[in-house]
């Protein structure tokens, strides 16, 4: 076969194996790149630094394992952020895994920086139905949460003092896949004129720049490098950099292969072009 | 509106509800196809009505549940009705594991190669239910506990994130046979992929941090996403929007094609 021909038609069980060298290989290199903070991101870490002790935050988990890698920093990005402002915080889901899988983030952070479960951040948990359930939480929060993941009354807790409507909340943060913080923006943010922060996967994030650029929300961590430049601004250090190694590897693989495909089909149409010249 | 209840008035309201819940379906599938029309028209309509209403009537400085608030006659509303649509919701799901059910022991009654899928299907939703209901009682035993964190924390995130991360190598081997060089339309969108790809990642970032700061990667990279592509997604979205409200006010006044049930 043709040279030429062979680099446009690799075979993709190589390309398989070259991807997974490229993901993991990096992942345990000590190698430390240099990042540079967006202004989204930049947004995003003022949003947070604004708050003052005390103040109360709905974290808003919207997520599941399949998108752990980069939701998953983001959440530990930000949760840290609030533990060390001092801040309250609960957590709600309109994901059923969302709700676990960050509760294992906030036990281990809590652990460091003493948080309480019921004084200092409470879980509320999975609901269903975000849009008409959004339209009752703004009016009535302990209303319409009700009870905790341990079934615990939520209007007796000591972290929802003073928490009656979604007035109450200093800044929503929504960490997601999906478009769930358009319903937020709808129902809670937008109507109740309440700071709003989005931290989506990368695959979103051109469609939530639309709601930064219009103001509707004040800040956007942007996927994995977002996590990253997050944690750049709270100097940690943390697995962030290095899945931020491998995805940069993983990004200049397929760019490689993109490149070397189009230049192998340029080089033959030329090939092609003379050889017809000439006969 | 409604008060919590608990201890035996709560087992007897649930009970309660289900009665009434299968009460209706039976009654509505008994139905002749034009009133049960009727009867899920009328619903839709003045559920939508509700909430129109609600949105729409001029508001006023009100006391709800103990708390000062703006709305209007029917705001007092809203938060019932948030709690009673969640539950509707629950019916959906619930439905949603009855068809299953339903496929896949046919599945394993005309047993084949492929009845060993329903099979696996059957034990990983039942021990997973069994398992997570346990786990919620008072006082677990540690088997209980371990057994939910295995299938949960062990399998279900593990298998979640492995189907996810799947993609990546299936996107890769995509961008390499589609993203040719064939016409002006490809290669731009050939270009801007590889300066958004380039400039979200550090690499990209350190190959142009000699540049004057305008031609940085992951300052063309912004400039592309919020002065080219947002334009785009916005109009889109708009588009998208204005469909929503076609489609919505078709489906509450009943008009839409399909709707409750008809062929």
């Amino acid at each position: 076969m043709n040279i030429l021909r062979l680099l446009q038609t690799v075979d993709r069980r190589v390309i398989y194996v070259l991807l997974m060298l490229s993901v993991t290989i990096p992942f345990f290199l000590p190698i430390r790149l240099p990042m540079k903070v967006s202004p989204a991101t930049q947004a995003f870490y003022n949003a947070v630094e604004e708050l003052k002790p005390g103040d109360f935050v709905l974290l808003s988990v919207d997520w599941e394992a399949g998108t752990r890698g980069e939701n998953g920093p983001q959440t530990e990005a930000v949760v840290t952020h609030l533990m060390r402002k001092k801040c309250r915080f609960a957590m709600l889901s309109f994901q059923p895994q969302g709700p676990k899988i960050s509760q294992l983030i906030v036990d281990r952070l809590a652990k460091e920086y003493g948080y309480r479960d019921g004084i200092d951040w409470v879980n509320w948990g999975y609901r269903v139905d975000a849009k008409n359930y959004l339209k009752g939480f703004v009016q009535d929060v302990p209303g319409v949460i009700k009870t905790t993941t341990k079934g615990e009354p939520v209007a007796n807790l000591e972290v929802m003092k003073g928490i009656k409507t979604a007035k109450d909340i200093n800044l929503i943060i929504n960490v997601t896949p999906s478009n769930i913080y358009a319903t937020y923006i709808q129902f809670v943010a937008g109507a109740k004129k309440i700071p709003m922060v989005v931290a989506p996967t990368s695959v979103i994030v051109p469609e939530v720049f639309n709601y930064l650029d219009s103001k509707q929300i004040v800040g956007m961590m942007p996927g994995l490098p977002g996590a990253g430049e997050y944690e750049s601004l709270l100097g940690t250090n943390t697995k962030v950099t290095r899945f931020a190694n491998s995805a940069s590897f993983a990004h200049l693989l397929i760019i490689f292969f993109i490149i070397l495909g189009n230049i192998a089909m340029v080089m033959e149409r030329r090939q092609r072009a003379q050889s017809g010249g000439n006969a | 509106m409604f008060t919590p209840q608990t201890g035996g008035a709560w087992y007897g309201y649930i009970a309660g509800a289900i009665v009434a819940s299968i009460v209706l379906i039976v009654i509505l599938t008994q139905l002749p196809q034009r009133a049960r029309k009727w009867v899920l028209f009328t619903v839709t309509f003045l559920g939508g009505l509700f909430y129109a209403l609600e949105f729409f009537l001029p508001t006023h400085e009100m006391m709800i549940e103990g708390n000062k608030a703006e709305g209007n006659f029917l705001t007092p509303f809203v938060v019932p009705m948030a709690n009673i649509l969640p539950a509707l919701s629950s019916f959906a799901v619930g439905l949603g594991v009855i068809n299953l059910f339903q496929l896949h022991t046919k599945r394993v009654l005309k047993w084949n190669l492929d009845s060993i899928n329903s099979v696996v299907f059957f034990v990983a939703m039942i021990l997973m239910t069994v398992a997570h209901i346990m786990a919620k009682r008072p006082h677990p035993s540690e088997f209980v506990t371990s057994l939910q964190k295995i299938l949960f924390d062990g399998a279900l995130q593990s298998l979640d994130a492995t189907m996810f991360s799947i993609i990546a190598f299936y996107i890769t081997s995509a961008a390499y046979r589609a993203f040719r060089v064939r016409s002006l339309e490809a290669t731009l969108l050939l270009a801007t992929a590889i300066i958004v790809m380039l400039g979200q990642i550090t690499i990209g970032q350190l190959l142009t941090s000699s540049l004057p700061d305008y031609l940085h990667i992951e300052v063309v990279r912004n400039w592309i996403l919020t002065k080219v592509n947002a334009p785009a997604t916005r109009a889109i979205a708009v588009g998208l929007g204005i469909g929503s409200l076609a489609v919505g006010l078709r489906i509450w006044l009943g008009l839409e094609r399909g709707s409750y049930f008809e062929n």
